[in-house]
Order: C-alpha cells, then sequence, then structure tokens
C-alpha cells in the first residue's frame, strides 16, 4: 500500500528533526523579514519621491523574482564577488543556513512591505488626525492609533503571508539543510519507499501550516473585540 | 562582466539559456491553463455539487494550498509512474510507465494552480448579483442557460484580477523543477555556472529574464483589465 506504518513510526524521528529546522527557518525569516520590512514600508507611505521609488523597486525585485533563483544566487552566486569572498562577510555567506534565511526574508519582505504599507495606509485619516489635534504626539499617535488599527486590518494578509514563508523554507533543502523536505528525501533514500516519507512530511507541514493559521486567526478575533 | 558567456553556439551558453527558457515558458503555459481548467471545475464542483463531494474538493485545494510546492513536485515525480501502474493493472495491462521529469512537473504545478483556482472562482461566482439570475430566470431562462449566459460572463470578469495574480504566482513556481532535474532555465543556469565557474553572471541573468516576465505580465493584465472593465464606468471618465 501506499502508507507503510512500520516505515513511519521508524523514521518518524528523522522527520521530526527536520520538521524543528524548518520551525527555526520560518522563525528566523518571519522575524528578519518583517525588521527588513517595516523600513521599506515606511519609504513606501513617505513624502519623498525617492523613498517611494526604492520601496517600489525593492518590492518590484523581490516579489517579482523566484525565491529558488534568488536563493541560487546568493549561495552559488555572492562567492564569485570580491566584496564576499574576501571580506569578513564570506564567514556569513559560507553558511547555508545564512543564505537560505536571508533569501527567505527578502522574499518575504517583498510580500510583507506591501501589506503593512497598505494597512497603514487603511487607517482612517481622520482618527490620526484627531489624536494629532488632542494633542498625542507623533509617537504616541503611531503607538495607540495607527499601530492597533493597522494591525487588526494587516492581520489576515499577514497570515497567508506567513504560509508562504512556511512552505518556502522547503528549498533550504536544495541547500543541504536537512529541514523537513530533505528529511523525507533522506528517508526516500535509505528505505526506497518514497510515499510515506512525502506523504508524511506534508502532514507535518500541514499540521504547522494549519496551527499557525489559526493561532493568527485567533489573534485577528481578539483584536477586533468592540469593531464590528 | 565577460559578455561572451552568454554568445550563441559552442563558445557560449546562449543558446543552452535560451533552450531552457523555452522549457520553463512551455512548462508555465502548460500548467496555467491545465491547472486553470480544472480548478474552475473544482471552483464549480465545490458550489454546486452535494455536500460530501463539495467537501472533498475543499480538502483538496486547502491541502495543496499549505502544503510545499517543492513536496508536490517531488512526491508527484515519484508517485506518478507507481499509480499509472496501478491503474493499468485495474484493466489487466501490465506494464512499466515512467512519467518524463517535464511532464511531472507539469503535472505537480497544474495541480496546486488548480487548489488555488477554484478559490478564485469561487468567489467570483459568489460575487455575481443574485438580482441578476433572478431576473433571468423570470424572464423563463433555464438555470444552464442562465449560468451560460449571465454568470459565467460576469464571473470571468471579476476572476480576471485572480487569475492573472496566479499566472504571476505559476511563473514563479516554475524554478522547483530543477530540483527533479528539469533542463529549465535556472537549471541550465547552474549547469553553465558549473562548467565556467561565473554563477553569479548566470544567476543574475536568469532573475533579470524573471523579472521582464513579471514586469510584461504586469502591463499586459492592466491592458486586458481595462478592455474587459471598458464597460464600466470609472471615477475619472
Amino acid at each position: 500500500m501506499l502508507m507503510d506504518f512500520e516505515t513511519a513510526l521508524g523514521y518518524l524521528p528523522v522527520l521530526l528533526d527536520g520538521l524543528i529546522q524548518t520551525v527555526w527557518l520560518t522563525a528566523l525569516t518571519l522575524v528578519i523579514g518583517a525588521a527588513i520590512a517595516l523600513p521599506v514600508a515606511w519609504c513606501r507611505n513617505a513624502d519623498s519621491t525617492a523613498a517611494r521609488a526604492f520601496a517600489i523597486t525593492f518590492v518590484f525585485v523581490f516579489r517579482g523574482a523566484p525565491l529558488l533563483v534568488l536563493l541560487f544566487l546568493i549561495y552559488y552566486g555572492a562567492p564569485d564577488l570580491p566584496i564576499i569572498r574576501q571580506t569578513v562577510l564570506w564567514e556569513a555567506f559560507r553558511e547555508p543556513v545564512f543564505c537560505a534565511i536571508l533569501a527567505l526574508s527578502l522574499n518575504s519582505a517583498g510580500y510583507l512591505s506591501e501589506v503593512i504599507a497598505g494597512a497603514v495606509r487603511a487607517v482612517p485619516r481622520g482618527e490620526v488626525e484627531a489624536a494629532r489635534v488632542a494633542g498625542l504626539s507623533r509617537f504616541s499617535v503611531a503607538r495607540h492609533v495607527i499601530l492597533p488599527n493597522a494591525a487588526r486590518i494587516g492581520l489576515r494578509a499577514y497570515g497567508n503571508e506567513v504560509t508562504f514563508v512556511i512552505k518556502g523554507t522547503s528549498v533550504a533543502s536544495l541547500v543541504t539543510i536537512t529541514d523537513l523536505m530533505a528529511s523525507a528525501n533522506r528517508v526516500y533514500y535509505s528505505t526506497f519507499d518514497p510515499f510515506t516519507p512525502l506523504i508524511g512530511a506534508g502532514c507535518l507541514y500541514f499540521l504547522f501550516v494549519l496551527l499557525l493559521g489559526r493561532t493568527i486567526n485567533a489573534l485577528e478575533r481578539r483584536l477586533s473585540v468592540g469593531n464590528a | 562582466m565577460d559578455w561572451s558567456l552568454f554568445s550563441l553556439g559552442a563558445a557560449g551558453w546562449g543558446d543552452e539559456l535560451l533552450y531552457g527558457l523555452g522549457i520553463t515558458l512551455a512548462l508555465a503555459v502548460l500548467s496555467f491553463l491545465i491547472g486553470t481548467v480544472a480548478g474552475t471545475l473544482f471552483g464549480l464542483v465545490e458550489l454546486h455539487a452535494p455536500r460530501p463531494l463539495a467537501a472533498l474538493f475543499a480538502g483538496y485545494a486547502l491541502v495543496m494550498r499549505s502544503v510545499p510546492e517543492l513536496l508536490v513536485i517531488f512526491l508527484t515525480y515519484y508517485a506518478a509512474g507507481f499509480v499509472a501502474e496501478r491503474f493499468l493493472e485495474l484493466f489487466g495491462i501490465s506494464t512499466r510507465v515512467s512519467v518524463s521529469a517535464f511532464a511531472a512537473g507539469v503535472m505537480a504545478l497544474a495541480m496546486v494552480q488548480a487548489a488555488y483556482t477554484s478559490e478564485v472562482i469561487k468567489g467570483a461566482v459568489r460575487a455575481v448579483p443574485g438580482g441578476l439570475l433572478e431576473a433571468a430566470r423570470a424572464l423563463g431562462m433555464r438555470p444552464v442557460i442562465a449560468f451560460w449566459k449571465v454568470t459565467l460572463p460576469l464571473a470571468m470578469r471579476y476572476a480576471f484580477p485572480g487569475l492573472a495574480n496566479l499566472w504571476m504566482v505559476v511563473i514563479k513556481n516554475t524554478p522547483f523543477v530543477s530540483a527533479i532535474g528539469v533542463t529549465d532555465f535556472i537549471g541550465q543556469a547552474g549547469t553553465a555556472g558549473q562548467n565556467t565557474k561565473h554563477y553569479f553572471a548566470f544567476f543574475l541573468a536568469v532573475l533579470l529574464v524573471y523579472l521582464v516576465i513579471s514586469g510584461v505580465s504586469m502591463i499586459g493584465q492592466l491592458v486586458m483589465e481595462r478592455r474587459l472593465f471598458r464597460h464600466v464606468p470609472t471615477a475619472g471618465s
């Protein structure tokens, strides 16, 4: 039959080890991706034409470039450049994990910055003006008016983006990282049974996506309390 | 940069790269067309079929959208021959079936595309105003005719932006098939890089070509949307 439960149980620890790698890659990508996306989103809504042009170019490049191409350009291509090969940067770029997280974060930031910028633009202008008139400082307005509003508006799109990040981490398996995808392929090579490990890995990916998606949905509902 | 790397003929890698680009475009177009047709049917099944069947297709779409494309591609490649052999055995035919990496890649990307398309189609059909359908029925149109003459033309318009986005998604998913050995654009660039040790030049070229493809697609989308919605009054006109 397609699934062999004895293989599944015997190799489950291998898959779980891979899952841990995948969870790590996802977590780091979400954090670093957000750290890159925030300034880009700020540029996207800035008054300065140059800042907006930069943000639009950033989004066009990192959303338009396929993730795998970006990863291979960084992993295989970057060592060709003297500025990377002959400086301290090489210490980072020689690590497959660094390359994978850099590619994933840039790719994710391309999508995420648009989500953030769009959510901030969607905050009603009147509320911001009212808060300013009431004497709140620029920082307080950002902290107490724009942030909670924008989080509510952008969270659904963010949930989708998180799913794409989880799915995207599987490219790490193509640059020698033993994430869940690579672990599944490893079990296949040693058992000659492709179905059990790959379907098993598929189930684990599915559960991870479901769990994180549910968490974000719950958060969205919580934030929307009091907003019809 | 050394441009002779990209020259045609035996000296450069230009013709190999163009061949790979052709494979990539063929892969994208085929999987988009197959996936869109299948996904439209899936969406209509989810909307109109009896509950268990609709739930089955909804489950398929949910799983396909939650699992990495790369995994779907590997699984399809490993499983396609096996499944085809078992299927033929049902009819008493016992034979070896081998599925090419290209065919497996098209199948896998089409399966993913179908899952996303069914969501777009469901939304588009639901967006057709109910009053229009009631009017059509009141005029004496049978449900099939009303669907064909009223729901479908409108739903197609509503679905267009979503489908255009999915075309971009398909394009960006194509490089994954190089993992099962398809000699597509990025696969050829990898071979060229391996032989010349100029990975950066080749992968940068691949990235730029993908950006051109997505730029051209965006312009095409704008032009087609303007045509599709030409009868809809906009704020400016």
